[in-house]
């Protein structure tokens, strides 16, 4: 399987402690990755970083084989093939369903069809499919996203991510503030999505919901400790990371 | 915490609090300081001019004939400048303004604003006044021989002097009405008024207006400086002659100063000769040889044209 | 499915009225004064520094400057105790009935409905040239503006706080105060300061007008085309306006005051003791600026006769209404579109670059900064007069006020939507446009709806550029003493103004609720 995310020798500055130091990793297609650590430990950094928020001054990140593209537009593209799922959702409340699933393809998307899309919500098919993967309602196609419930939200930033279709879903500790019912439909969702070539790289603050994955990686002040299957993973480990109390058994 | 609150507020208070004390040492204190402070004083006669030219040329000007005019009568004169045509006409009537060079537009509407009012003195050139007609000389207009060929004006960029100017608005627009040319026949269906003659001048020659109407007086004294310059700009007609510019005082000077005070006010003026060498000055920047007696009756004429037109109702 | 443009496109759509602008000013053009422009251009970077010239500026600076903050201080004043005077709330709590408080608020629509320039030509006829003029043209349409805002303020507070008060025993000033007084503090406040922005540039046209300070400077240089002397003015009054408007930015947030077209209602400040302190400093400054400037109160009452008022209502009847006011709303309409939307479109054409937004900065404080009459002229060097060039004027001004304000919005939008929209690969322009214009989308609407109507009051300004409607007509019958012609055009002019302030309250309290 081809790789779609390389970390080379990743190192982001801090204080007191640099933020990522040294971490090498490599995602392939169709894996499972759970991102383990204490709060604090790196986690969001290292998905910053893996979703190009974050430049990487020291250190080198491949996007499918290739490092970051010099033009803007190439750059663009490669980022187009990195979906986020981000813990406050980040929807254009002010925009209807649609043009919020169609904000998803601003990437390949020129001017008039962005424009177009502010006045006339453009492919409806594809939305309603993605609406459908979701188990949501088309008819919430044409709703503002102030007006959905907070399951619905976060099933409609499901189907954005859908929209852009990437080769690798970051998600950053996306069941923190869910219940534990819907925690566990939204953790069954993405891995439902992570089917390949489309690989997953969640981070989790619950190791009691490793269930699913291939893989984990473990990070502690900075630096990746653990990378292994999930088998590998146990509780010495666990209270290793969280520093002598791991949140969840 | 909150001595930092306080003293920041104590200094903020503080440095807006000296900011008045900085106005006095801004040198020449603006018109409208001096202005306030004159109306203070009924002892002090407040003279003026309409601003038809460039205000250095005004600054330079009124202030030796406010020093030439405290000399001989023996009373205080300070110059307002004034920022345009019905400002002027305005401080007259209210009272601002005590003895004001009018053109014969303004001075019309200033007596009937203010009844009895007294025509004090005119130049030399007065009785007979001339207004040009200038053109780009890009425009393709061509110098006429009688007002009917004012007509080839229509369509053009045009501009006036100023609203209120009688040289530079008032009788070239009777002239062009003679010629059949409304205003919104020209260019962009309405004249321009720079404000000023020499603007007017500057504004033709730099090819913003095709054309414009000026007084002679001001054209000539722009050729003779060789601020206008005869390749760009060029006179296509000159009106019939018309009194202009006078001296205008107010009715109750006499009742301020003391009797017989506008009776020695017209005579100074009229002494004015340019083997004296500070009145020759004057005499050289107001462009005469002499002043002359002025009659208000000579002026019924600008009061048809003025009303004919709408700038006297 | 039906066609409706979303908030961000509702922005850009104004912006559409440079399609046809690019189609007419090819026709309107002549290129005559291209030379005189770049004259005007160069200067620029060469202002005179002559002791004589800046002598004169700075003078006519503080004179300005003590302008606007003798007529703001003023006016503030008589504008809270107007605005308790017209509040439904107090009269309510008082004598049980609203209906003194309608009352008072439709007679302040008179004042508010008449723009400062045109109070300051008809105070000069009343009351002949001095300094009093100015300062009462700034103060007698500011006060009902800002009695408006306060009333609404009022208005708008919860009432629980004054009955409960009442219910304890409070007598109904004590209540009324104890009650109303804090949470209307900050909302003061920060509408206070925007006023004392906007009284600056009132002053600064006044000047133009010919009402002294550095406004008559300007436009006597820019009339005797001394472009080097005209720039040395516009640097130093550039230099007043951004530090006044740092100064009071500054301020607004040290005393946690809401944004000025934030939804949220206004927070309690922490710094009431502060606010107080700066409030009482600027009490006797306000009387040392009077002084200076030779105000004199009594002054106000000698009032000169006025010349007569000739009775030819006939030829009032004849004048080309239909024309005047279709200019006016032309010039309006024209100048709000180019206005409300060319700030967003700039804003997004710039903000990728860090080099592009510096100047377009500047170029917005510029707008600000020019009076509109001045731009009209330098318009005239290379346009044909005409409804066109002083839209462009009034727009140019406007714009560089709406510019400022969208883009302390956007400033304060949270950046969240954006980063990820730039994150999933959409460009920067896109991504501000979905992620942060969205969010600012209907506030900046609701502020243009309120600008655009103080654009139709000041399009009296730009009226020199000739065949402008109400306001060319205006000037004309001013500088021929027809006062009859004067009246019926300030009446019309103040009808307008109220139904077009009308529309834009109806408007901005659409958009507002469906936020």
């Amino acid at each position: 399987m081809n790789p779609v995310l390389e970390l080379r020798g990743i190192t982001v500055p801090g204080q007191p402690r640099p933020r990522l130091e040294g971490i090498d990793l490599t995602i392939r297609q169709g894996e499972r990755v759970a991102l383990l650590g204490a709060s604090g430990a790196g986690k969001s950094t290292l998905l910053a970083v893996a979703n190009g928020l974050l430049p990487a001054q020291q250190g080198e990140v491949l996007w499918e084989g290739s490092p970051p593209a010099r033009s803007r537009r190439g750059r663009r593209l490669q980022q187009a093939r990195i979906g986020t799922l981000w813990q406050d959702l980040r929807l254009v409340e002010e925009l209807s369903v649609q043009q919020n699933l169609n904000a998803a393809r601003l990437a390949v998307w020129g001017w008039p069809k962005a424009l177009l899309n502010l006045l006339l919500p453009l492919e409806t098919d594809a939305c309603r499919q993605a609406m459908a993967t979701m188990d949501l309602e088309p008819h919430l196609l044409e709703r503002p996203v102030s007006a959905l419930s907070g399951g619905q939200r976060q099933r409609v930033a499901m189907a954005r991510l859908l929209r852009q279709d990437p080769v690798l879903l970051l998600a950053d500790e996306p069941l923190a503030s869910l219940d534990p019912r819907l925690a566990a439909e939204l953790l069954a969702l993405l891995l439902r999505q992570a089917a390949p070539p489309r690989a997953l790289l969640l981070s989790l603050h619950r190791p009691d919901l490793l269930e699913g994955f291939d893989r984990a990686i473990g990070l502690r002040q900075g630096r990746l400790v653990f990378d292994g299957p999930i088998a590998a993973v146990h509780r010495a480990l666990l209270t290793d990371l969280y520093e002598g109390n791991p949140p969840c058994s | 915490m909150t001595f930092r609150i306080r003293a920041t507020a104590a200094l903020v208070g503080l440095s807006l609090a000296l900011l008045p004390a900085l106005a006095p040492a801004g040198g020449p204190l603006p018109s409208l300081l001096s202005e306030a402070k004159a109306q203070q004083n009924t002892k002090v006669l407040r003279i003026g001019a309409i601003p038809d030219q460039k205000p250095e040329l005004l600054n330079r000007l009124y202030p030796l004939v406010a020093n030439e005019l405290s000399r001989q009568l023996g009373v205080k004169v300070t110059y307002v400048p004034v920022v345009n045509y019905a400002a002027a006409v305005t401080a007259f009537r209210t009272g601002g303004l005590d003895l004001v060079w009018f053109g014969s537009l303004t001075g019309v509407q200033a007596r009937l604003q203010k009844p009895g009012a007294q025509v004090i003195a005119q130049r030399d050139i007065d009785a007979s006044f001339q207004s040009v007609f200038i053109a780009n000389t890009s425009s393709g207009l061509r110098p006429i021989s009688n007002v009917k060929g004012l007509s080839e004006l229509k369509g053009k960029r045009f501009t006036f002097a100023s609203e209120s100017s009688t040289s530079g608005r008032l009788m070239p627009q009777y002239y062009l009405n003679q010629a059949g040319v409304k205003l919104s026949d020209f260019a962009g269906g309405a004249p321009g008024f720079t404000g000023s003659h020499d603007t007017a001048i500057a504004l033709v020659q730099s090819g913003a207006y095709q054309a414009g109407a000026v007084s002679e007086e001001v054209w000539r004294s722009s050729l003779s400086e060789g601020k206008a310059n005869r390749a760009k700009v060029i006179q296509i007609w000159k009106t019939p002659g018309y009194p202009n510019y006078h001296w205008l005082a107010q009715p109750d000077l006499d009742k301020r100063f003391g009797k017989g005070f506008t009776a020695r006010m017209k005579t100074a003026i009229l002494s004015w000769r340019p083997t004296n060498p500070r009145q020759k000055e004057v005499l050289a920047l107001f462009g005469a040889q002499r002043f002359i007696p002025a009659n208000a009756a000579a002026y019924s004429s600008i009061e048809q044209v003025g009303r004919q037109i709408g700038k006297i109702r | 499915m039906q066609l409706r443009a979303a908030p961000p496109l509702l922005v850009l759509l104004p912006a559409l009225v440079l399609l046809p602008l690019a189609l007419l000013l090819p026709g309107l053009s002549h290129g005559g004064g291209w030379e005189l422009i770049g004259q005007f251009a160069s200067a620029a970077l060469t202002p005179s520094l002559e002791p004589v010239v800046l002598r004169s500026v700075a003078a006519g600076l503080l004179v300005t400057v003590a302008m606007a903050l003798l007529g703001w201080a003023v006016s503030l004043v008589l504008g809270l105790l107007l605005g308790v005077a017209s509040s439904r709330t107090v009269w309510t709590s008082l004598t049980g009935s609203a209906l003194p408080a309608t009352g008072i608020r439709r007679l302040l629509a008179v004042p508010r409905s008449i723009h400062e320039l045109i109070w300051g030509l008809l105070l000069l006829q009343l009351m002949g040239l001095q300094p009093a003029v100015a300062v009462l043209a700034i103060v007698i349409p500011y006060a009902a503006l800002v009695a408006r805002v306060i009333s609404d303020l009022l208005d708008a507070l919860p009432t629980t706080n004054v009955e409960a008060l009442r219910a304890g025993g409070a007598p109904a000033p004590a209540a009324l105060l104890t009650a109303l007084g804090p949470a209307l503090l900050p909302g003061v406040l920060s509408y206070g300061g925007y006023r004392l922005e906007c009284a600056l540039r009132s002053a600064t046209l006044l000047g133009v007008f010919g009402l002294g300070g550095l406004g008559t400077e300007l436009k006597l240089t820019m009339q005797s085309l001394a472009f080097h002397e005209l720039w040395t003015g516009l640097w130093l009054l550039l230099a007043v306006m951004l530090s006044l408007e740092a100064g009071l930015g500054g301020l607004r947030r040290r005393w946690l005051m809401p944004v000025r077209f934030g939804l949220q209602q206004p927070s309690v400040g922490l710094r009431a003791r502060e606010m107080v302190l700066v409030l009482l400093a600027l009490l006797p400054l306000s009387l040392l600026l009077g002084q200076a400037l030779g105000v004199q109160p009594q002054a106000l009452f000698t009032w000169q006769p006025l010349p007569p008022l000739q009775n030819d209502w006939p030829s009032v009847l004849a004048m080309p209404w239909p024309a005047l006011v279709g200019g006016t709303l032309a010039l309006t309409l024209l100048a709000a579109c180019l206005a409300v939307g060319l700030a967003p479109l700039l804003l997004l054409l710039a903000a990728p670059s860090r080099w592009l937004r510096a100047p377009l900065r500047l170029v917005w404080a510029l707008g600000r900064l020019w009076p509109p009459p001045l731009t009209a002229l330098l318009l005239l060097l290379v346009l044909q007069p005409g409804v066109v060039t002083g839209a462009l004027a009034l727009g140019f001004h406007n714009l560089g006020v709406l510019g400022r304000l969208l883009l302390e919005s956007a400033a304060d939008a949270s950046p969240a939507t954006e980063q990820a929209l730039a994150c999933a690969g959409s460009g920067p322009r896109l991504a501000l446009l979905y992620g942060r214009l969205s969010v600012v989308a209907r506030p900046y609407l609701a502020y243009a709806a309120y600008r655009s109507d103080v654009m139709l009051r000041e399009s009296v300004v730009v009226s020199l550029v000739g065949a402008t409607g109400l306001g060319s007509q205006l000037l004309e019958s001013l500088s021929a003493f027809a006062w009859d012609q004067l009246l019926a055009l300030v009446v019309v002019y103040a009808l307008l103004t109220l139904v077009g302030e009308d529309l834009s309250d109806r408007w901005r309290a659409r958009l507002l609720a469906s936020g």
